[in-house]
């Protein structure tokens, strides 16, 4: 079996890519405008939850290509990640 | 924060970045020192801060490594299990030493890391960019896992990627060729320092102002440094960053000599 499945790196490449691009756009436009309003921050700020977000969000992608190819095992390593992960959200931001 | 102070962290950020993306480190022993240094930002904010900086690192590149298929998200996915849970402790841990101990535990890091890109420098000096990749299978998992756990315990408390932790044992212990370890540990620090980048931010240790212009400019830079990597020879880079590493070492245990960082 080849380690590289060129479906599952598509779909994680475009994650990363999408959450990269989508947060240097809230965070440059953040950065812009709380010269101009001061609502400009709460901007800036959406743009750091993006990217804290992003690396969540491809252990989900991860974990339902791994389920699309039948990989159960990996699969589960990834459910086992997105677990402590969100246990640290838990621990951290919501306290 | 005034625009001057803004664009300097930005052009930080960029340099930080792109050097990252270039020698493979997770621009994190750049961006920590100067902010505590130069800035005068406590350890532990300077800490929460570059976190960030290493999620953006990690995320620019690995959106590049991964579309050339070097990264081996199996292999990365199953490492993370050892780097979240000591990410995790470490980030609750970090919140209880002192800002002087930790500034000492960096700059011990940062000689380390210093020391092993001398070390790569060496490797990469003749080196011959090989295009394909051999064909592998990752070995010695325990091992794997147990580096892993180091490796995501001292991301959580100094703020750093932990590339040269992991990347030397998936190459040595593992029978990992060395570009796919380097590809799967930048992929790897994305959710190790969001783990412990929670934590941090939970203990309000994570300053907006500071921080935005630092990731849009690390952001900038590893985009451009991972996209140019595989044109250029990395020597001069990399003994530029041990340069500055070293400096940067030399300067964090001056300020602790002299009393600094309380």
């Amino acid at each position: 079996m080849s380690r590289h499945s060129i479906a599952a790196n598509r779909a994680l490449s475009l994650t990363l890519k999408i959450g990269a691009y989508t947060a240097l756009a809230l965070i440059v436009a953040g950065l812009l405008l709380q010269w101009a309003a001061n609502w400009g921050t709460k901007v800036t700020v959406a743009g750091l939850l993006v990217l804290l977000a992003t690396p969540v969000l491809r252990i989900v992608v991860a974990c339902i290509q791994f389920l699309r190819e039948r990989d159960f095992k990996y699969a589960l390593v990834s459910f086992g990640v997105l677990a402590i992960v969100v246990l640290a959200y838990f621990l951290g931001i919501r306290t | 924060m005034t625009l001057a102070a803004a664009l300097l962290l930005i052009l930080i950020g960029f340099v930080a970045g792109g050097f990252g993306a270039l020698a493979g480190v997770g621009g994190g022993i750049i961006v920590t020192p100067l902010l505590a240094i130069y800035f005068g930002v406590p350890m532990h904010q300077a800490i929460g801060i570059t976190l960030l900086c290493v999620i953006a690192t990690s995320t620019a590149t690995s959106s590049q490594y991964v579309e050339r298929h070097v990264t081996d998200i199996r292999l990365g996915m199953t490492l993370e299990l050892a780097t979240t849970v000591g990410a995790l402790i470490a980030a609750l841990v970090a919140h209880r030493i002192n800002r002087r101990t930790l500034a000492m535990l960096f700059a011990c890091f940062l000689l380390y890391s210093c020391g092993s890109l001398v070390k790569k420098a060496w490797d990469a000096r003749k080196e011959k960019r090989e295009e394909t990749i051999p064909d592998y299978t990752p070995q010695n998992y325990p091992v794997g896992l147990a580096a892993s756990l180091i490796a995501g315990g001292f991301s959580g408390l100094l703020g750093i990627g932990g590339g040269p932790i992991k990347v030397p044992v998936m190459f040595l212990f593992m029978k990992v060729p060395l570009r796919v370890a380097a590809a799967t540990s930048n992929f790897m620090i994305g959710v190790t320092a969001a783990t412990s980048a929670y934590i941090y931010w939970g203990h309000g240790d994570v300053r907006v102002d500071i921080a935005a212009p630092l990731v849009a400019g690390v952001f900038a830079g590893s985009l451009l440094g991972a996209r140019i990597s595989p044109k250029i020879r990395t020597f001069y880079i990399l003994m530029l960053v041990v340069g500055i590493t070293g400096w940067l070492a030399m300067q964090m245990i001056y300020k602790l000599i002299t009393g600094g960082f309380r």
